[in-house]
């Protein structure tokens, strides 16, 4: 049994209100106790993942391991949601990478005021990459009204330093000053010893233009970055990236009334990196989570097949016509950020694959909310691909275009996750403990 | 059906455009193979309702050499028999990934439509927009309504919509081995065209395994009698036409072959610019695709300059008539002017003996291509060879010219592969009974 596949037992156990210590957790040896607080009881968690405007595909890499560890009463949420209630009931809100200013005008005060309210009253946020940035104390518009966390970054500058290579992924204007990169890809980092980062050694997990920190009152640190690799990318010189990023905070955690904060520079979430990943899940079950009743959907035999084929058909669609852009030199400048067309395919495969698996249920549960809603978007998802590959052909795809596109991708994903973790939550209820 | 496979059979009906959806019988698969072994056994299922079925050679779209093959098993409107169309270049790959083993179209359409298969999906879509366009522009049309220039396009022109005799089902530009009038079959079926396209995956049994046996076997094949020789003039040289090569010599651009198959079988010629350029070409259309080597032969000896034969092939080809036929029947009427033949594609009409009498499509060579098959020289076993060789082909999914070409590909060698591939423990003895039912 992998490591997730163990994360998944617990929670089948967890999830039939079965109480289980936080030292039997996965990976953790049953007579290591650290504190009195070891036995602490774990609790299935209700998580939200934000995915609204300014995230990018990153969120995805969440679903990814929640889903192969069994963390399926999950809630995705755009800003609006945010804004106006969605996240009651949430133990988790989860932000992952993209825009933090796009993120943070999206949101805007009423969002800062609904999300200090969540965490004050228990909750746990996770944030990466750009969801790190979010709440670190800022001046600036939008910024200011998530000053949560008092740290600093080591990677703002007013005077740049040369970029090696990718330019466009390089920097970001901060006022005045740049925030600016110096390295991304897999770095090496170590654990301070605070529960729940104590017990492991050194581990790797992937930069992606996230924070260094340096943190100030109140506020803990987790783990350091120790290291480089032989995969690290090296924007800038050897020198400044040692300056810039070694022995600065990886992670951190502030305490905020009675939730937390922990903020990530990389992104633990990445599927790629299990012990990351492992430390993710370890945070939820230590912070969150409380006794809760599940609810049910109406089962949905011959329609959910109906309906599983009609998003096939349209995703299959959409693919295609994907596959073939990636072979075109395009990229487009959305707010801060820069995508290329291999990034439309993170959501479609996303889709995909679970769309895949579900075919091969026997009895097959999908709901959707709303009818037809997910082949909806869907097509239009289709549609707007197409439109772009004939653009492509003639004068080009405008931003804007490309901005539709993947709000497009990002709301298919989104209905249709939805669908499918009330049906993987369902079944997992049922399913018989091995 | 785990290996090999999509495990996945659709039955489309035509009428009511209702779509089902079956597994793959793996008992089915143990006693027909694949390939025309299993189409037939469809085609029997559903007979009465007329059906064509479409799929692929059990190892068709794997690393072994010359896996290209896809079969159109149907009744012929020309003969009155179940026969078998080969599907080459890349509509046999495609066809097998795309996500299903098999399709059975039965019925006839109240009005024009279109197949779009992908991905485990078939989808029956209006086809008004297309009735009435050529070849050429089918293909182009259903490539940029669906946003994709690898879908492969089995398509029928004009010729086929008006009930030609020698209507043929083209893919997707170019000239196929249809020599059965399933063109005519189409368009009374009112199906302007079938277009694949699949982004699957196949599982292998032993998948490190099969490809070690794929390796040696590509390494002994490529030694053959056809080691660095390509195009369709070293195809003429080999059935004893050796002044083509020099013949067609001035237009010839490349040579390519369809999917995995050592040996290029086709020849892109340039009709409108002059194939010694090194550049981008200037001209939308340059030239065509030679694929059909009777239909060129035929043509050839009408008298005609290569150029005037490969652009009267260019006609056939968005017309959706089977050249061949058309040189034939040209030969027989006396016409030799190029543009009086291109003018009269859609009125040729009269009994034609290139069309395919037995199971098999006649547009592979009817002998072996090769000496090292160890058949006698005066041809006495040629008939009975050839049609055993096609089988086996049309059952494994090789491209049946290659399979004239290299005794390497050895029924005992494609069991061999099979059994890596699938884990189904296939016997020769399985192999002779699948083989007698589809040659009758």
């Amino acid at each position: 049994m992998n490591l997730y596949e163990e994360f998944k037992a617990l929670n089948k156990r967890l999830i039939r209100g079965e109480a289980v210590p936080f030292f039997r957790a996965p990976g953790r040896k049953e007579d290591h106790r650290i504190s009195p607080h070891d036995d602490r009881p774990l609790h299935y968690p209700r998580i939200g993942i934000y995915n609204g405007a300014g995230a990018s595909h990153s969120w995805m890499w969440f679903v990814e391991i929640f889903d192969g560890m069994g963390f399926y009463d999950l809630v995705f949420l755009d800003e609006r949601a945010v804004r106006t209630g969605g996240l009651e009931g949430l133990d988790v809100l989860a932000v992952s990478g993209g825009d933090t200013f796009a993120i943070a005008e999206a949101l805007g005060r009423e969002g800062a005021r609904r999300l200090s309210a969540f965490i004050r009253g228990g909750g746990l946020y996770l944030g990466s990459c750009a969801g790190a940035y979010l709440p670190l104390h800022s001046s600036k518009a939008h910024l200011k009204e998530f000053n949560y966390v008092r740290a600093k970054i080591s990677n703002l500058t007013a005077a740049l330093p040369d970029a090696r290579c990718l330019r466009e992924k390089f920097c970001t204007p901060y006022g005045c000053s740049f925030v600016f990169h110096p390295v991304r890809e897999t770095l090496e980092l170590t654990p301070s010893g605070v529960i729940p980062f104590e017990g492991i050694g050194s581990f790797l997990a992937p930069l992606y233009g996230g924070p260094p920190m340096v943190p100030l009152d109140g506020v803990e640190v987790l783990a350091t970055y120790s290291g480089f690799t032989d995969k690290t990318l090296f924007l800038v010189d050897k020198d400044t990236a040692r300056n810039t990023v070694l022995h600065k905070a990886a992670a951190v955690r502030k305490t905020l009334g009675a939730g937390h904060l922990y903020l990530f520079g990389p992104h633990f979430e990445h599927p790629g990196f299990p012990i990351a990943n492992q430390l993710l899940a370890e945070v939820i079950y230590w912070e969150a989570g409380r006794e809760r009743p599940l609810g049910r959907t109406d089962e949905k035999g011959p329609q959910a097949r109906t309906l599983l084929r009609n998003v096939k058909r349209e995703v299959s669609n959409a693919r295609i016509v994907a596959a073939g852009l990636e072979t075109m030199p395009v990229q487009w400048k959305i707010g801060n950020k820069v995508y290329d067309p291999t990034k439309i395919r993170v959501f479609l495969e996303a889709v995909w694959k679970r769309l895949r698996r579900l075919e091969r249920r026997k009895a097959l549960r999908l709901v959707e909310t709303q009818e037809n809603r997910t082949v909806v978007s869907a097509a239009r998802v289709a549609s707007i691909l197409r439109d772009m590959r004939r653009d492509m052909k003639g004068e080009g795809v405008s931003p804007q275009k490309a901005a539709e596109l993947f709000r497009a991708l990002n709301q298919t994903c989104t209905f249709f996750l939805e669908s499918y973790f009330s049906a993987e939550l369902e079944r997992f209820m049922e399913e018989p403990l091995e | 059906m785990e290996y090999l496979s999509s495990d996945k059979v659709g039955i489309i009906d035509l009428a009511t455009r209702e779509i089902q959806e079956e597994d793959l019988d793996e008992e089915l698969v143990k006693e027909k193979i694949g390939g025309a072994g299993i189409t037939q056994a469809l085609y029997n299922r559903f007979e009465d309702e007329d059906p064509v079925v479409l799929g692929a050679g059990l190892l068709c779209g794997t690393l072994v050499p010359a896996s290209a093959l896809g079969v159109m098993t149907a009744k012929s409107p020309v003969t009155g028999k179940m026969c078998h169309v080969p599907l080459t270049l890349d509509a046999g790959v495609e066809l097998k990934y795309s996500g299903f083993d098999y399709i059975v179209i039965k019925g006839t359409a109240s009005e024009p439509i279109y197949l779009w298969i992908h991905d485990g999906i078939a989808d029956v879509e209006d086809a008004k927009d297309l009735w009435g366009k050529d070849v050429w522009a089918s293909t182009d049309y259903v490539r940029e309504t669906m946003g994709d220039d690898l879908i492969q396009v089995l398509a029928i022109g004009e010729a086929g919509e008006s009930g030609s005799e020698i209507a043929q089902v083209c893919i997707n530009y170019w000239a196929s081995a249809d020599r059965m009038g399933f063109g005519n079959l189409l368009g009374k079926k009112k199906v302007k065209l079938i277009a694949l396209r699949g982004m699957g995956l196949l599982e292998i049994a032993e998948p490190e395994e099969m490809i070690d046996a794929c390796q040696a076997l590509l390494t002994e094949v490529k030694s053959g009698a056809f080691a660095g020789k390509k195009g369709i003039g070293e195809l003429a040289t080999a059935i004893g036409e050796e002044d083509l090569g020099d013949w067609i010599a001035p237009l010839v651009h490349r040579h390519s072959a369809c999917f995995n198959t050592p040996f290029a079988s086709n020849t892109f010629v340039f009709l409108d610019e002059d194939p010694s350029k090194v550049e981008e070409s200037a001209v939308p259309e340059p030239g065509f695709l030679l694929t059909d080597i009777y239909g060129l032969l035929g043509l050839k000896g009408l008298g005609l300059s290569a150029a005037d034969a490969c652009g009267i092939l260019k006609a056939c080809a968005k017309s959706g008539v089977d050249p061949a036929a058309v040189a034939e029947l040209c030969e027989k009427s006396q016409k030799k002017d190029p543009e009086e033949i291109k003018g009269s594609l859609l009125d040729l009409k009269g009994p034609v003996e290139s069309v395919g009498q037995g199971p098999f499509s006649p547009w592979a060579p009817q002998k072996p291509l090769s000496k090292e098959f160890g058949l006698p020289e005066d041809g006495s076993e040629d008939s009975t060879w050839w049609m055993r060789r096609q089988g086996v082909a049309y059952i494994f999914g090789i491209h049946p010219i290659f399979a004239l070409m290299s005794p390497a590909l050895s029924e005992e060698k494609l069991i061999e592969l099979a059994n890596i591939g699938t884990d189904l423990d296939f016997a020769a003895e399985t192999l002779d009974q699948v083989i007698s039912e589809i040659t009758g």
